[in-house]
């Protein structure tokens, strides 16, 4: 007879116990949140919560839920419930809680009595129970008793208040102190994960069902915490940069809306000081990489992947641009000040940033569009010879379009980097720190007609420019404030305008390449 | 082939009228006569002794066969047999893989196409081709159909064109209709011929990668097993199509189907493995009353 675990195939309505697991899922998932709102700063572990420090709430919890997974895995392993629970919990989570519980004992241990010996030997004794309570039970007992007691101890170490608000341990040899305001939410967003993965693993009744519904859980609680510290580092600029940025802004007046961060210069005349001339620095920085970069790396990626045989040399072409894309910002700004400056009058100019910036982002350009060709079906590639079309001809009208929405994928990528690229610009583009209005690039208007060669001239590319990310740069590391009255305030102004810059400059890719990939398939 | 001339094996092969191999079986020899069919009509395009080498692989062995103008010629035979490639070198799209070696003539009405100086463009031309997988551009149906002709200038749409008064909507129209009505699709894509074509179902698509072909108005048709993708009922359509198509293209078709060769062609040409062309004849008389004894194992089903 085979021993695989066989289950019922139809699960009838959800019993108590699952009611509870669900419940302790739910729990678990909230406290985590609550975690990473406290670790983000958006709450304070001392806010009081029914009366207790929200850290003694949090400890509370983990008690409760703690308990609970022990319960289930003991409901299940005296066949109270019926759940499919197999022989042993796994190698991955008998790794795991080995590891856990090995941290557990070091730590228990230098609070008693430090020493790397006896830490080293209590951690191995607990890494040695952990492992042991995982692998040798059954699954059921295995993958909640290690995870039940983590979160008891947890809990016990925060209701107690061992570790509270007013906890801070000096590291010795760093020269660091942690405090309980990232420490408590730091334990109870693991905890809880721990927790969560255990009890929806109870939900789902063990055995495959559970394990799946517990990886499940497992996914989304960290996907969670990504987006979380992905939206917090935006709300905290935004929340920092928009007084700077709406200083003076008005709707109405003379003008139909005035918002003069935007549209004034740093200099004297100016009544608030705004970010103007390095504004349009960065706008005429990624359209001049852009307009360099884009039609030299999607020539190159033609060449390779629809004419140039696929061998040594298209190998060696392709390390090349891929080294090339992971050397260093600060690499090509020297390039740039050492070979590009003293060909353009010996001056830092906005033309040889551009460049600089546009030799950053040809690799990725070449590197993303040689693969969005090369995924092109070859049968488009036949069925245009076939009809007695010429190759450029296909590779114009078939192959081409068919790859575009890929090249705007590589273009959105590297325009993201080379936007708020400080180091080349530093070198290769200067500027000044604080800059008056007229300092501002005027490239449409700069274009001038001479006599002589080269015939067309445009001062504005060969003048040094300021740039969003070189201005915010030099106003940290200079400390300069000129006659801003709030030099914190602009400075965040200014952050904030470089991240819409940077994120308009994402939209209007991603627009592009959802109309050309509408243009495919409708 | 020197085997050891033993009176069993000579006993065998007068029996098989074949040559025994070195694994002991006989395979029987395959005599020029068999394939030296004459038909009727002007030959369109003469093959003659053409080799195909992929590396070391002798993927055709010296075929040579005429192709009448204006009927349907079957090329039949067991995967890797070599009708594929053969029916790829008569509007030398093998070119296009870079491995294969390729020797003999192919006449086009007279003129050599493996000579130096063929224009392929041209060439592709007037020998169309429909492959097996329905490919239509990622384009809306009337862009697919008037690709072709746009491509050679025989309509101009681009904006210059219009810009100048140069546009002609009314013959870009009259050609995708003519088109799509000659591939049988018209009635049903009519009302959405801006629509993108990958929309369409397979044997739409089909119908309209022959049509886009025909848009260009080749004097050859290729089609390499153009209905092994299909349903039953998108292969009849097919299959109706083609007969229709030889009143006045000249149609090569590969198939795995002999039901399909019994039907629509004129005449069939039967490949055996190791890329030998071993019976080129009537349809009828290669599936009534085939001179190979491993034709008829085929076409019966006990080979390949």
């Amino acid at each position: 007879m085979s021993r695989a675990t066989k289950t019922a195939l139809v699960r009838g309505d959800s019993s108590m116990y699952e009611a509870a697991a669900a419940g302790a899922v739910g729990l678990s998932g909230v406290v985590f949140a609550v975690g990473l709102l406290a670790l983000l700063d958006i709450t304070a572990i001392e806010t009081l919560v029914a009366g207790v420090e929200l850290s003694v709430a949090f400890g509370a919890l983990l008690l409760l839920i703690g308990i609970s997974v022990v319960g289930f895995g003991v409901t299940s392993r005296i066949e109270y419930v019926e759940t499919g629970a197999q022989p042993s919990a796994g190698f991955v989570a008998a790794a795991a809680f080995t590891g856990i519980w090995f941290a557990v004992g070091m730590i228990l241990s230098g609070v008693v009595a430090p020493g790397i010996g006896v830490q080293i030997a209590a951690g191995a004794v607990f890494g040695g129970i952990g492992f042991g309570a995982t692998a040798f039970p059954r699954e059921d007992i295995g993958s909640t008793v290690p995870a039940g007691a983590l979160a008891v101890l947890c809990g016990v170490v925060l209701t107690s208040g061992i570790v509270g608000p007013d906890w801070e341990q000096v590291l010795t040899g760093y020269n660091a102190t942690l405090f309980g305001d990232t420490v408590v939410p730091g334990i109870v967003m693991f905890a809880s994960l721990v927790t969560g993965w255990s009890a929806a693993k109870a939900y789902g009744g063990f055995g495959a069902r559970g394990r799946n519904v517990g990886a499940y859980v497992l996914i989304y609680l960290v996907v969670l915490s990504i987006l979380a510290v992905l939206l917090g580092l935006i709300a905290f600029v935004t929340v920092k940069g928009l007084p700077g940025l709406f200083n003076g802004f008005s709707l109405g007046g003379e003008n139909l809306f005035s918002w003069p961060f935007l549209t004034n210069g740093a200099g004297l005349l100016a009544d608030i000081g705004g970010v103007f001339p390095a504004l349009m620095g960065t706008v005429w920085l990624v359209i001049g990489a852009v307009l360099f970069a884009v039609p030299t790396g999607v020539g190159a990626a033609i060449f390779l992947s629809e004419y140039a045989e696929q061998g040594r040399f298209t190998g060696l072409v392709e390390v090349a641009t891929n080294g090339l894309w992971s050397t260093p910002s600060i690499v090509f700004g020297l390039f740039g000040a050492a070979f590009l400056i003293p060909r353009f009058g010996n001056e830092k100019s906005l033309l040889a940033g551009m460049l600089t910036l546009g030799f950053m982002l040809l690799p990725l350009v070449l590197i993303t569009s040689r693969e969005a060709l090369l995924a092109v079906p070859d049968e488009y590639r036949d069925a245009s010879a076939a009809l007695g079309v010429s190759k450029w001809q296909t590779i114009r009208s078939v192959v081409l379009p068919a790859a575009i929405p890929g090249v705007t994928t590589g273009v959105i990528l590297g325009v993201g980097r080379i936007a708020g690229e400080t180091a080349p610009i530093l070198l290769t583009m200067g500027g000044g720190v604080l800059p008056a209005k007229s300092a501002a690039p005027n490239v449409l208007g700069g274009f001038q007609f001479t006599t002589s060669p080269p015939f067309v001239s445009n001062p504005a590319l060969l003048e040094a420019t300021s740039a969003l990310p070189y201005q915010l740069y030099a106003l940290i590391t200079a400390g300069l404030s000129g006659n801003i009255q709030n030099p914190q305030e602009y400075a965040w102004g200014l952050a904030l305008t470089l991240l819409l810059v940077v994120l308009l400059f994402y939209a209007i890719g991603i627009t592009t390449r959802y109309y050309f990939r509408q243009k495919l398939h409708q | 082939m020197s085997q050891p001339d033993t009176d069993e094996m000579t006993a065998n092969r007068t029996e098989n009228q074949g040559v025994a191999t070195t694994a002991g079986e006989t395979v029987e020899e395959t005599r020029p006569e068999w394939t030296s069919y004459d038909a009727d009509g002007d030959t369109k395009l003469a093959v003659d002794d053409l080799d195909v080498h992929y590396g070391d692989d002798h993927a055709l062995k010296s075929v040579t066969m005429d192709i009448p103008e204006k009927s349907v010629t079957a090329l039949i035979g067991p995967s890797g047999c070599g009708k594929s490639t053969y029916l790829r070198c008569l509007n030398r799209m093998n070119d296009r893989i870079r491995v294969a070696d390729i020797d003999g003539t192919v006449k086009l009405d007279g003129e050599d196409i493996y000579q130096d100086g063929v224009d392929l463009v041209e060439l592709r031309k007037r020998v169309g081709m429909v492959f097996q997988n329905p490919n239509p551009f990622p384009k809306s149906i009337r862009d697919n159909v008037s690709y072709g002709p746009r491509k050679h200038g025989d309509i101009d749409t681009g904006l210059l064109a219009r810009l100048t008064g140069r546009a002609e909507p009314e013959r870009e129209e009259q050609l995708v209709k003519r088109s799509l009505k000659r591939a049988a699709l018209w009635d049903e894509v009519s009302d959405r011929l801006d629509d993108n074509a990958l929309g369409l179902s397979g044997g739409q698509q089909q119908r309209l990668c022959i049509s886009r072909c025909l848009a260009v108005d080749p004097e050859v048709i290729l089609m390499d097993e153009p209905a092994s993708a299909l349903d039953p009922i998108a292969t009849s359509k097919i299959e109706d199509l083609i007969e229709d198509l030889a009143e006045d293209y000249t149609v090569v078709v590969v198939t795995h189907s002999m039901q399909q060769a019994a039907r629509v062609s004129d005449q069939t040409a039967v490949f055996l493995t190791g890329g030998e062309l071993v019976e080129y004849d009537d349809t009828e008389k290669i599936f009534e009353n085939p001179e190979s004894q491993r034709v008829e194992d085929y076409i019966s089903g006990k080979f390949g």
